[in-house]
């Protein structure tokens, strides 16, 4: 009996990794393999199509350390993160907020929020370089109109990274919204109305009630935006290409351009380490600060 | 809070609440009704455009409407580019991705699940690994990868990288564990083996949360820009969004209407399907949030 059950066991087991297979392969070969390597890599002198590569030890993070440049990228890169995951997210808070009451045409509400969602990035990119145009641009039109100044957007080195940070809220927000809708439709109801009567005004029941309650559903968002925040290339490859003056430059950006223009793989190697320790840290310090605090509301 | 509560005979009560909830309503459609416009505008300018004259972009008197609808522009954009080829190549790249993505995720879902075997704590950390190093981050040294294996400027190029899917991995994990032991207890004692549990059982129970997946990976995949724009460089394997791109590039930048001709071309197919399909749409969307 006892046999029969290891046995079972053990082919409980063979199936389980005949089942794994297929995909375990495709991460070892797209995901783990490129990781230890990408280490190898910045640890080596080596250039795109040439066979003989140097060893260089740390060469390479000394120089990233020296390079005036880098630090302006990760800054930009920081910038872009740290402000445009946040107001998407706060964006989304308050439309999905908005949208969780009885609004009639609540349908055409989702679509116009959810549509940019669905519009290629390159597409994206090219209509609001055409929005953003300084002649004849309409959002520059629409400046003069309320009595504001012209600005000069993409061609600007203050006002560039903003306008991208901009764009990419409107792309962000009606995904996260979407997503903290349904967790919106999951608090009990009851709550607020106990709240109403207790004379709690909105923004209080916003701030103590609903985000609380969807918490779990919040700090996942917060990880999908920090992860979805590497699509700032397409933008910066499409608008700018990292103008002016390296004001919209950002590590994935500056990544390409070390490795694919200028193929030193060796230094773009040693950037590419970098950002998975900047987006891996980012999501450590998410998960420790915020993480502890989730509340689970009768959680399965 | 007002007096309403306090003094109102009771049958006059409900009235005065629809009322002010009413207005309640009302005080919101304000706000957000020049909200989703100006979330519109965008889509707005792009589909006016495409109408316009090459000289009304220009010209500061002209208003906001085209003077005449022109649809030369249409035509004009296709010309320049041989969008048929790309659209073929989008539809195969995207199909092809799916297709394995449905497999790999399945099998491996089921076995996270489903199935007690050493190791299945540290095996399921590493397939969420891959959803912390999407290839996004880690193009350069998969680029080299590619290249090694004569890969590069290939259909397949586009669509290997992404078979396995770690978050698809895990949204099905989630589902698959919500489907009650018993089914798949009186499936076995009806002689099914994990393959008919899994066929007949589990997959026809777990139906919103594959599609939602579909949607998630044929969004990502028809729209993305950076992994064909790096592993491609000819025509007869491009894919549409790149072709927009090359149109950006071709005229100087400045063909806005055609630009823009071009843009509802390649946006519509997507824009078409979640209008048709909204509500399915966006239920099976925030299905995945809840997970």
């Amino acid at each position: 009996m006892s046999l029969n059950v290891a046995r079972a066991r053990r082919n409980e087991a063979l199936l389980a990794y005949a089942f794994l297979f297929p995909s375990l392969v495709f991460l070892a070969v797209f995901t783990y393999w490129p990781i230890l390597r990408s280490i190898w890599f910045s640890l080596h002198d080596v250039v795109l199509g040439d066979p003989e590569i140097f060893w260089l030890g740390a060469e390479n993070y000394l120089r990233l350390l020296d390079d005036g440049l880098f630090w302006k990228v990760f800054a930009n890169t920081a910038l872009y993160t740290l402000i445009t995951i946040p107001l998407a997210i706060l964006v989304a808070l308050l439309l999905a907020v908005a949208l969780d009451s009885k609004l009639r045409g609540i349908g055409l509400y989702r679509s116009a929020f959810f549509y940019p969602v669905m519009i290629p990035s390159v597409a994206a990119g090219m209509v609001w370089v055409f929005l953003y145009a300084p002649g004849y641009g309409p959002i520059n039109e629409a400046l003069t109109f309320l009595g504001l100044p012209r600005l000069d957007w993409l061609y600007s080195s203050k006002w560039a990274l903003p306008a991208i940070m901009l764009m990419s809220i409107w792309k962000y927000s009606g995904y996260f919204m979407l997503i903290l809708l349904a967790a919106l439709k999951l608090v009990p109801s009851d709550l607020y109305e106990a709240a109403r009567l207790d004379g709690v005004s909105a923004p209080q029941r916003l701030i103590h009630i609903t985000v609380p309650l969807i918490s779990p559903t919040l700090y996942f968002v917060i990880v999908i935006g920090l992860l979805h925040s590497y699509q700032i290339f397409d933008y910066v490859y499409v608008m700018t290409q990292g103008g002016p003056a390296d004001a919209t430059n950002v590590l994935t950006f500056y990544i390409y351009q070390n490795g694919f223009q200028y193929q030193d793989i060796g230094y773009a190697s040693t950037l590419a380490n970098t950002l998975l320790v900047f987006v891996l840290g980012l999501i450590g310090l998410v998960s420790v600060t915020l993480g502890r605090r989730v509340h689970y509301l009768g959680e399965r | 809070m007002t007096a309403i509560s306090e003094a109102q005979p009771a049958a006059h009560a409900p009235r005065r609440r629809s009322v002010l909830a009413r207005l309640k309503g009302n005080w919101l459609q304000f706000i957000m009704l020049p909200v989703a416009l100006l979330w519109m505008s965008p889509l707005i300018w792009i589909v006016l455009t495409s109408l316009k004259t090459k000289a009304e972009v220009f010209d500061p008197e002209a208003g906001f409407l085209p003077q005449a609808l022109n649809f030369a522009n249409y035509p004009a954009t296709l010309a320049v580019a041989p969008f048929g080829t790309y659209l073929i190549n989008s539809i195969i790249v995207t199909g092809s991705i799916l297709a394995a993505q449905l497999v790999t995720i399945t099998l491996a879902a089921y076995a996270f699940a489903r199935l007690e075997f050493p190791l299945k704590r540290l095996l399921f950390s590493l397939f969420l690994l891959q959803v912390m190093f999407p290839i996004y981050a880690i193009f350069l040294t998969n680029f080299i990868t590619l290249r090694e294996f004569g890969l590069i400027n290939t259909l397949p190029a586009m669509i290997v990288p992404f078979v396995a899917s770690g978050y698809g991995t895990f949204m099905l994990r989630q589902s698959f564990r919500q489907v009650p032991q018993e089914l798949s207890d009186a499936a076995r004692l009806d002689g099914c083996g994990h393959f008919g549990i899994l066929w007949h059982v589990f997959l026809p129970l777990v139906q919103p949360t594959l599609i939602a997946f579909g949607i998630i990976s044929v969004v990502t995949h028809w729209n993305d820009y950076m992994w064909p724009l790096l592993v491609t460089n000819s025509d007869n394997v491009r894919t549409l969004p790149i072709g927009l791109g090359l149109l950006a590039k071709s005229d100087s930048g400045a063909d806005w209407t055609r630009l823009m001709a071009g843009t509802v071309i390649v946006v519509s197919p997507l824009l078409l399907a979640f209008v048709i399909f909204q509500r399915r749409f966006i239920d099976s969307f925030m299905h995945t949030g809840v997970k």
